[in-house]
């Protein structure tokens, strides 16, 4: 809209000034434009020796050159952006390297971030222009709760990926709960079931057991909560005066970040935790702590990670916005490209890209178990799952609405949200950070390009993913009716609106 | 020869080297005996117990292993500062190849394929090796781990047997109780207890046997680690030589410039046949191709930090905050030392500032400058710094100024106190003297005061940046500030086998520039002290 607007305008004033006046206009403002140093003369300016050659040429010839594609008017070509140290961090990685951010005329530099609160601040406060950010980030961001800024997302960078892990103490405990968790590959999903009497227990003992989560307001949390009250273990409530989300808790979550996870739980400190990849992996390797689920059980393709940049950002920056969701299509594409019998073909060398020590930086071995459709869920027990990370397939980079709605709840489920929400604020909110015309955009020069498919993007869809039960409590979830969502759990806050 | 020595005894004494001292006067040769004592002394011993330490941690770091990682030994670390250097040198590498053009462009890109032709026959047979290896590995751990799987099978059958087993005796015997027979019922409560510990320590049993199949199952096999080694090294080259052939081929600057001018050509000579309404997108989108023209032009490779470049970061900030602290340090403790009221009025401050950690200034100062600097990006500050010939690469960053005010706030007590102590300290006669001399307070400052304070004011300034550079790393770290301490902070949460060695690297770097800055500081301290003052180790 804003190019077509302004180039409206220019075209009105040059057909008022005479052609005389406009190239005075030109060699005005030239020589000042130009500064190069000494590399290649930028000077714009007709010469006789131009008009004789055109002379020259077919008309046809012409024809052909007015019809080039129009380019993006980049408003910012270098870049900053922020990201932590965990896989599913991969998009923008593998846009920088294999170069699809250079294609599209950026220089991006990527940053690593040491925990996802100094991240955001980062991005509010213009050191970084985007970042790798956790769903609830961008929504908690402009809604107020935590730092408050009206932060956006065109671009969902993954789904699944992330693993709740439990110490080895625990492990055993569960598995003399549950005699069918004794076996070398036990079944799963594994619900918190069998951890009920051990949190019994330690209640009764007087003490809680805690466990890690990453952020406030991330993925994990909401997870981790939604494992142990599928069993009926209360996971605790914030509240007004309790941000620490204790309040009536039955297992304590504190927030610890990712890659200090498998540290602090050998410590002693949790007893579990929920994190991303190679968080959980690491743990097996170390032979600390046993995965016992990953998200994709706790809910099939759930969204993970977003792209966020502020509001302020995106307006100030609209092409380059554009040309940033194009480089991250791509990469996604790149990442989940498959050979004909579905093994995912570039995995491989992505994980090889990510284990430089400016990237995620843990081994090889360890991001490549998970990055390549594989998990260990103990020593003896490789599976494989090859939708533990997906960047690409069920339309999962497009920003859909429903998903800010379903964390929406979750944040008004757990008292975040203190207060009652009508069902169209929970739209509202979703329209306000989610950014589907900006991806839309993106998709279709990709699609003009021939770098993408038709069928890889939802063209005409209206944001909201059809009503799905793929939840490991079998609940089911229409982003269309969140507070009857709300309603439909037994523990956390309900609203009769 | 006489001067010559004595002009090289006068550096060593200046610089603190008096470890020097011996060898010069031996081959003066004067008093060989004494000075060979002395070499023996400060130069054999302490090279000997250097030496010793490297054996006795290459000697013990192995045997120490926790879950986290293992202690690296001297050759692990000496391989990562290798890895640390290498990063450095391939990616300065591509920034240089970003800039190539012409004839040097083009050497460079086939000198790239060639090498990358010959990894790729090395690939193939890395690739090769780790598969054998591998193999070769599974097939040891099969062999080790069929014993003992049958072996578990075999206890754990048997184990179920027999708890069975005691569980039948156990309801044959209860069955044969009387409702009032106590001494029975106690009887069969204590057999109870006795299988229910016997079936636990079966269990335990278990349990010990199952970690010996996870310890060969870990089992680390020297030639598939060798080979997974190689493979690595070979993959990492190849990934290094693949991202600099592309930005010697489609990604180089000045590739990118020819095509946006051949298409700026064409427009050209499409402006120049054209006439009417029609000029006006055609100028328009010229204008657009040149302005991205300029931008390449300015455009450089966006260089990830490495560890040379966080290190001269971590110089100039560190710099920037002991200045600081010495600008507000030395005024205030000169007011201090002149005026015992103004000493009094302060006191209460010092006592409370000075025990205050990197840990808490921190937050404040990023807040207050997060506050003043609200956009980096078009604050004058910021872009005047980014703009400075010498320090414009250093990225100079909010963060960056609240890491110095954290150094500087940290580090400017030692300086301040010991000016006070160094003015208040004075000789009285000097001052009597200036008052005969009717010197006004200026001058009483300039001549008096403060040269003979110098000393101690050096003293205090020597410690403030000492204490600078140990606070700088926290700070870096906290506030994410690239330097260093960010790099710490990477490494240590990448969590791969190669943290800890990392974490050695860094000891040995922060150790040395410690030591550079010191000494430094102790030339200072010796140039302004006419007595010679002491430097301590």
């Amino acid at each position: 809209m804003r190019l077509l607007h302004e180039s409206a305008l220019l075209m009105i004033c040059t057909l008022r000034a005479s052609l005389f006046l406009s190239a005075l206009a030109l060699c005005a403002c030239l020589p000042g434009c130009s500064t190069g140093e000494g590399a290649v003369p930028l000077r714009l300016e007709l010469t006789e020796a131009d008009l004789a050659e055109a002379d020259k040429l077919a008309p046809q010839d012409l024809e052909i050159a007015t019809s080039g594609t129009k380019k993006l008017t980049l408003e910012k070509t270098d870049l900053k952006f922020g990201f932590i140290k965990l896989t599913d961090c991969a998009p923008i990685v593998i846009a920088r390297e294999k170069g699809f951010f250079a294609d599209e005329g950026l220089s991006v530099e990527v940053v690593a971030q040491p925990n996802w609160k100094t991240l955001l601040d980062n991005v509010i406060s213009g050191n970084l222009d985007g970042a790798h950010m956790l769903s609830g980030q961008p929504i908690a961001a402009t809604i107020g709760f935590g730092t408050s800024a009206h932060v956006i997302t065109p671009f969902t960078m993954d789904l699944n990926g992330n693993g709740i892990t439990v110490s080895n103490s625990i492990w055993e405990q569960m598995q003399q709960n549950d005699p069918a968790l004794r076996s070398e590959q036990p079944p799963h999903p594994i619900t918190a079931d069998s951890l009920v009497p051990i949190v019994k227990s330690r209640l009764a003992s007087g003490e809680k057991l805690q466990m890690g989560m990453v952020f406030p307001t991330s993925t994990h949390n909401y997870e981790l909560r939604y494992w142990l009250a599928a069993s009926g273990i209360h996971p605790g409530m914030y509240t007004e005066s309790d941000i620490g989300g204790r309040t009536d808790a039955e297992v304590e979550l504190s927030v610890t970040p990712p890659p200090m996870m498998p540290a602090t739980l050998e410590a002693g400190n949790i007893q579990g935790y929920c994190v991303g990849e190679p968080w959980n992996q690491q743990a097996v390797a170390k032979g600390i702590g046993v995965p016992v689920s990953t998200n994709y059980d706790i809910w099939k393709n759930n969204p993970e990670k977003v792209f966020g940049v502020t509001q302020e950002w995106a307006n100030a920056n609209p092409d380059t916005m554009v040309a940033v969701v194009k480089a991250l299509i791509r990469a996604g594409k790149w990442l989940d490209e498959t050979d004909d019998t579905g093994k995912l073909v570039n995995r491989e060398e992505a994980a090889r890209i990510l284990s430089r020590s400016d990237y995620v930086g843990a081994d090889f071995d360890i991001i490549r178990n998970s990055m390549t459709g594989y998990f260990y869920f103990q020593k003896s027990d490789k599976r494989p799952m090859p939708d533990f990370n997906v960047f690409y397939k069920h339309y999962c980079t497009y920003p859909w609405y429903s998903d800010g709605v379903w964390f929406l709840t979750q944040m008004r489920r757990w008292g975040q949200i203190t207060e009652p929400k009508p069902a169209e604020w929970y739209d509202e909110i979703a329209r306000k950070v989610y950014k589907p015309e900006i991806y839309l955009q993106a998709a279709q020069m990709l699609l003009d390009e021939g770098l993408i498919e038709k069928d890889e993007v939802p063209w005409d869809s209206d944001g909201y993913k059809p009503p799905t039960s793929d939840f490991i409590d079998g609940v089911k979830y229409d982003g269309r009716d969140p507070i009857g969502y709300l309603n439909s759990h037994k523990i956390g806050n309900k609203d009769s609106l | 020869m006489e001067s010559l020595k004595y002009t090289l005894l006068k550096i060593i004494h200046v610089s603190g080297l008096t470890f020097l001292e011996p060898v010069v006067r031996l081959c003066y040769g004067e008093e060989p005996q004494l000075q060979l004592k002395k070499i023996g002394r400060f130069i054999v011993i302490p090279s000997l117990t250097f030496l010793a330490f490297l054996v006795a941690w290459a000697l013990i770091a192995p045997v120490y292993k926790t879950k986290s990682g293992e202690v690296p030994t001297p050759a692990v670390v000496w391989d990562a500062a290798q890895g640390v250097k290498r990063f450095h040198e391939r990616e300065s590498d591509k920034q240089v190849a970003y800039g190539l053009s012409g004839d040097e462009r083009e050497s460079s890109l086939a000198a790239v394929s060639e090498q990358r032709a010959i990894l790729n026959s090395l690939k193939a047979d890395a690739d090769e090796q780790v598969a054998e290896a591998s193999e070769e590995r599974t097939a040891l751990v099969a062999e080790e781990m069929e014993p003992l799987a049958t072996a578990y099978e075999t206890k754990k059958a048997e184990f179920k047997q027999a708890e069975k087993r005691r569980e039948a005796a156990l309801i044959v015997k209860a069955s044969q109780i009387d409702q009032r027979d106590i001494d029975a019922k106690n009887e069969l409560l204590a057999y109870i207890r006795g299988h229910e510990f016997q079936t636990e320590q079966e269990r335990e049993l278990l349990k010990q046997l199952k970690a010996e199949q996870d310890d060969v199952r870990n089992l680390t096999y020297a030639p598939l680690q060798n080979a997974m080694r190689l493979q690595t090294e070979i993959a990492e080259k190849e990934q290094y030589l693949a991202k600099k052939e592309e930005i010697l081929s489609k990604a180089n600057r000045s590739l990118k410039l020819e095509e946006e001018a051949a298409r700026l050509k064409e427009l050209k000579l499409q402006y120049a046949a054209t006439t009417g309404p029609d000029l006006m997108p055609i100028a328009q989108q010229m204008l657009q191709i040149e302005g991205r023209m300029q931008k390449i032009v300015d455009s450089e490779y966006a260089k990830p930090w490495t560890l040379p470049m966080q290190i001269m970061r971590s110089l100039a900030c560190v710099f920037a905050g002991f200045f600081l602290a010495t600008a507000i340090a030395i005024p205030i403790g000169v007011l201090c030392g002149v005026s015992p009221t103004f000493m009094a009025a302060v006191t209460p401050f010092i006592a409370l500032f000075k025990p205050v950690s990197p840990i808490v200034w921190l937050p404040i100062s990023l807040i207050i400058v997060g506050g003043v600097i609200t956009d980096p990006e078009t604050h004058w500050l910021m872009v005047g710094m980014s703009n400075l010939p010498l320090i414009g690469w250093l990225q100079i960053n909010p963060a960056f100024i609240a890491s110095a005010i954290t150094v500087a706030l940290c580090s400017l007590w030692p300086t301040l106190v010991n000016t006070a102590l160094g003015v208040a300290s004075i000789d009285k006669d000097h001052l009597n003297v200036a008052r005969v001399l009717r010197l006004n307070f200026f001058q009483r400052l300039t001549k008096i005061v403060i040269p003979s304070a110098l000393p101690l004011i050096f003293a205090g300034l020597r410690i403030s940046l000492g204490v600078g550079w140990m606070v700088l790393i926290a700070a870096e770290l906290l506030s994410s500030s690239e330097g260093i301490g960010k790099f710490v902070w990477d490494m240590f949460n990448n969590g791969s086998s190669e943290t800890f060695a990392q974490m050695f690297v860094v000891v040995f770097v922060v150790g040395v520039i410690g030591l550079l800055l010191d000494r430094i500081m102790i030339i200072f301290q010796r140039l302004v002290s006419f007595d010679g003052a002491p430097a301590a180790i």
